[in-house]
């Protein structure tokens, strides 16, 4: 109904996306999901297309692209599937604080391999006593001469197992509380490090979590990004920018499954005419493409904002990643009332679209936490 | 010039493909009418293992042209071109035949750029008219024939698969063995290392006469089963659509389609199948197309000669109960 | 090991073609082109090659100028050159007058190792193109191939045959028809889509490559089409609606009545 004023740029990557959303993932999704199996295939035709490197600066041969830019291209391939938008936003998530915060020497060594796809990233915050409680991890890396050594376990990990880099959130000083962490690059292979179980998930089936399992992991000092007691700001910085891509996540699953519930209602027929005509439904569907427009134009909004240079933008992506995901909720829980029984059979991918939208209310941080970022710099712009 | 036909005989480790027989027949109609002999050309490595072959000496053709040597054995492109050609030259006949096998789709083409001359492909009907040979194909991918003719002689073209039967004859062949001229080098620039068997045996699909197809409105892997029952029920063979194959309900070999197996039955029914070019680009050449959807917009259901609009699953379920209880 | 070329087609969509009345051939202006589906495996073997061996990737095709879309489609696949041949007096040819121009083509842009092409076109469907301009060229041709790997200076293969499969061992240049089934075929990559943007291909006309009319086009092809018509069936598009069950029976005695049951 409207539109987005698109760069070229833009409308080619869109394109793109969908392009692989057709060839690679469209007729598998469902079974993915079903099996709950994680396919590398969707993933490499991702990366041959280059598009790791969205965010990568050019420098590092990337494409040098903005927030925008990563919020369509995960918004369009949670349209064909959260579960793989979700591997794939995640290893953004773990690349960004070495392109925000990680040395000459780290940039060049990571960034040109995750942008040409060859190596998935991974960001590794929270523990079984800390979730929306960060501050309450435990792990912790011991300097010992020319290493570091890290012991504890991360939770719930995206990409687990299958990332070669994990961004590690330790206390390297305990004693100093938030001021004690620090962020390193973890490598698959390194000493100490292992995998733990695949986890069996609610929604977002064809993406790996696992815990990470640190037992006296050695790695170099070199791993060590930025300073030690910078830890939390790397890691509050790199979700800042993530947010937008969990509020793009949620605009490809809402729209969806809008698209899927008004194409039947349209065919559905009963009592004579088309459930559409049924003002009960066709109200339902304007309310819907109400609050799935308004999310996006919250989500680039904040996006662009974000690519014009802001420097504080908490309580913007906040609102962005927040909003987009309830209303991805609420739309998706009216999808399957609106498909009636249709919606409820695993046949039909709307009870996957669903599924898939309720993790988004809780990772990257819970939408009770975004609630309590917004309040707080509420306060500082509204005195 | 031209008082032979001439059709090749595809011989493989002591083997006459069945196509090379079967291309016979309309060429025995052909070679009558026009008053030529039809002969049949077999490379092989020894001449007495084709003067023993059982199957050729119920061939129809007048002659049975053998050119023996050791490297014939093998199949390789550029060689059998050359002799082929070399033969062509002498012989100097009126049309060049070929079955579309793969081996005649390798090397037609050869003998035909190097001679100059037009070639027909997957030809299913040849005719006369008023002296002048005219070639039948399906063509476009619309439902369109093309009757084409060739400025050129010889004429060639290669003859569809399992378009035409196989037609016995009362007296045996005449068996000829050409001599290749003495310069003629045996050299190839290819070289076979190593060659493995089919394990499977040849997919029926893309020659089968009646092909039942099912897609993702059939709903549930059970409902294919079904679909193999009706499928047997009818004598025909049953194929799938992409989704179906890569959800594992069916084997790859069973995807009709672009990336997959065309087919060209008499009669096809597409059951709970929509219609995705991917898909219809492998049947859409089928004499008698019949849909069964639920959705009268489908695009199968306006390739269709005939649609029946209803659930999938409910017609196959009825067409068994009624075929299976038959006395 | 010299470069690889791949031979790229255009063909109709499906359902947008339009034959013309008089010379009964296809109206490829007007119709809207996609790249021909059985070249992309060609070009996703060229690919590998290229990143295995580092061998240049240069992609060729003949037809008319909307025909650059699908050279630029095949650069953001990965090829490194374009080249489009392109004249009035190449329109309407048959397969051998195709291949003519495209062993001319070849010949300018030798030495080459290997020529690579789909099996076939989804439009034509002959599969003649390979092995036709190979043998005007006087090199090797194998169809149907697999695979495909570079072994010093011989290009080894995997062919798929009636009977099973051979791996043989060809010396270069040859002339390779790829298989239409592989396991994996690569999409665009979105930093070459953006780059083909600023770029053209190089053009050869038929006097560049040398060529007179006669041999070329629709003049030049020796097969002509006599006439078309519509494949005799039944009435296009009949609907039945109604009870499973009762359109169970009607279909039954319709297949009993086309001898498709045995009554």
């Amino acid at each position: 109904m409207l539109s987005y004023n698109l760069t070229e740029e833009e409308r080619i990557l869109i394109e793109l996306i969908k392009r692989i959303g057709e060839e690679y993932i469209r007729d598998k999704a469902l079974y993915w999901d079903e099996r709950e199996i994680y396919d590398p295939l969707p993933i490499r035709a991702l990366a041959d297309a280059d598009l790791f490197g969205l965010i990568v600066p050019k420098e590092y041969e990337g494409l040098g692209m903005g927030v925008r830019a990563m919020c369509l291209a995960v918004e369009w391939l949670s349209y064909f599937c959260a579960g793989i938008s979700t591997t794939y936003a995640a290893s953004f998530l773990g690349a960004y604080p070495i392109i925000l915060f990680g040395n000459e020497e780290q940039k060049r060594k990571y960034l040109p391999e995750v942008a040409k796809g060859k190596k998935l990233c991974a960001f590794a915050l929270t523990e079984p006593q800390a979730g929306s409680d960060a501050f309450a991890i435990k792990t912790t890396a011991k300097k010992e001469g020319d290493f570091y050594v890290l012991n504890g376990v991360k939770q719930w990990i995206t990409n687990g197992g299958i990332a070669d880099i994990y961004i590690v959130i330790a206390l390297t000083d305990p004693s100093k509380g938030a001021r004690g962490a620090s962020a390193f690059i973890v490598e698959k292979g390194d000493p100490g490090f292992a995998v733990g179980k695949k986890e069996k998930k609610l929604g977002l089936r064809a993406s790996v979590t696992t815990d990470l399992i640190f037992n006296d992991c050695r790695i170099p000092r070199e791993r060590l990004i930025s300073k030690e007691g910078m830890g939390f700001m790397v890691a509050l910085r790199t979700l800042d920018y993530a947010r937008c891509g969990a509020g793009a996540q949620a605009l490809g699953i809402a729209q969806a499954a809008m698209e899927v519930s008004l194409s039947h209602a349209k065919k559905r027929v009963q009592f004579g005419q088309p459930v559409y005509n049924f003002q009960a439904v066709s109200h339902t569907f304007a309310e819907m493409a109400m609050r799935l427009e308004a999310g996006r134009a919250l989500v680039y909004q904040v996006a662009s904002y974000i690519d014009s240079g802001a420097k504080d933008f908490s309580g913007a992506s906040a609102m962005a990643k927040c909003f987009a995901t309830d209303q991805a909720m609420w739309i998706c829980e009216r999808a399957i009332q609106m498909m009636g029984g249709y919606g409820y059979m695993r046949d039909y991918p709307v009870q996957k679209y669903f599924r898939d939208a309720k993790c988004l209310q809780i990772y990257e941080g819970t939408n009770e936490i975004q609630r309590n970022v917004i309040a707080r710099e509420l306060v500082k712009h509204y005195k | 010039m031209g008082d032979y036909m001439l059709a090749y005989g595809e011989y493989y480790q002591g083997r006459l493909h069945p196509a090379s027989l079967e291309i016979l027949s309309p060429l025995r109609e052909i070679a009558n009418q026009l008053g030529k002999k039809l002969a049949l050309l077999v490379l092989a490595p020894t001449y007495e293992e084709v003067q023993n072959n059982t199957e050729l000496l119920k061939a129809i053709c007048d002659e049975v042209l053998v050119v023996a040597h050791e490297s014939l054995g093998e199949f390789k492109d550029d060689l059998y071109e050359r002799v082929v050609v070399e033969v062509v030259k002498g012989l100097r006949p009126f049309g060049v035949f070929f079955p579309a096998t793969l081996q005649g789709l390798a090397l037609a083409p050869r003998v035909a750029g190097k001679l100059g001359v037009g070639l027909c492909a997957h030809v299913n009907a040849l005719e006369i008219e008023d002296g002048e040979l005219y070639m039948l194909r399906p063509t476009y991918g619309e439902n369109i024939m093309a009757k084409l003719y060739s400025t050129t002689l010889p004429v060639m073209a290669t003859l569809a698969l399992g378009a035409f039967s196989i037609k016995e004859g009362e007296r045996a062949p005449i068996f000829k063995l050409w001599e290749m001229s003495s310069d003629f080098s045996w050299e190839s620039k290819l070289k076979i290392r190593q060659f493995t068997p089919a394990k499977k045996e040849i997919n029926r699909l893309s020659v089968a006469k009646v092909v039942l197809a099912g897609g993702l409105g059939l709903k549930k892997k059970e409902n294919f089963e079904k679909l193999i029952r009706l499928a047997q029920l009818l004598e025909g063979e049953v194929g799938a659509t992409r989704p179906l194959c890569h959800a594992g309900w069916v084997e790859e070999e069973r995807m009709i389609g672009v990336s997959g197996i065309s087919v060209r039955p008499k009669l096809y029914i597409g059951f709970g199948i929509s219609g995705a070019i991917q898909h219809t680009v492998g049947m859409e050449n089928s004499e008698f197309i019949i849909a069964v959807n639920t959705d009268k917009e489908a695009p199968l259901v306006k390739l269709a000669h005939l649609s029946l609009i209803a659930d999938a699953e409910k017609v196959i379920d009825a067409l068994l109960k009624k075929l299976e209880t038959r006395p | 090991m010299e470069k690889i070329v791949v031979c790229i087609k255009g063909v109709p969509r499906p359902g947008t073609v339009k034959v013309d009345p008089v010379t009964h051939t296809l109206r490829r202006e007007g119709a809207e082109l996609m790249l021909n589906p059985h070249d992309r495996p060609a070009l996703e073997m060229a690919m590998r090659l290229k990143n295995r061996y580092g061998v240049p990737v240069v992609v060729l095709s003949m037809g008319p100028p909307n025909v650059v879309p699908l050279l630029k489609e095949a650069y953001a696949l990965g090829a490194d050159e374009m080249i489009l041949l392109s004249d009035r007096a190449f329109a309407g040819a048959d397969t051998l007058a195709t291949s003519r121009v495209l062993a001319k083509a070849l010949e300018r842009l030798s030495p080459f190792s290997l020529v690579l092409m789909g099996l076939k076109s989804i439009d034509g469907e002959t599969a003649q193109v390979p092995p036709e301009t190979a043998a005007l060229l006087g090199i090797p041709s194998v169809i149907n191939v697999r695979e495909i790997a570079f072994e010093e200076d011989k290009v080894l293969l995997i062919r798929g045959t009636d009977y099973g499969e051979e791996e043989l061992e060809v010396s270069p240049p040859l002339i390779v028809s790829v298989t239409t089934k592989m396991d994996y075929l690569r999409p665009p990559s979105f930093k070459r889509i953006l780059e083909s943007r600023e770029l053209s291909p190089k053009v050869f006309t038929a006097s560049d490559l040398g060529l007179s009319e006669e041999h070329l086009g629709l003049k030049g092809s020796p097969t002509q089409v006599a006439g078309l018509f519509e494949r005799v069936r039944e009435a296009k598009g009949e609907i039945w609606e109604g009870d499973p069950e009762e359109l169970a029976g009607r279909l039954i005695e319709l297949l009993k009545e086309r001898g498709f049951i045995k009554s």
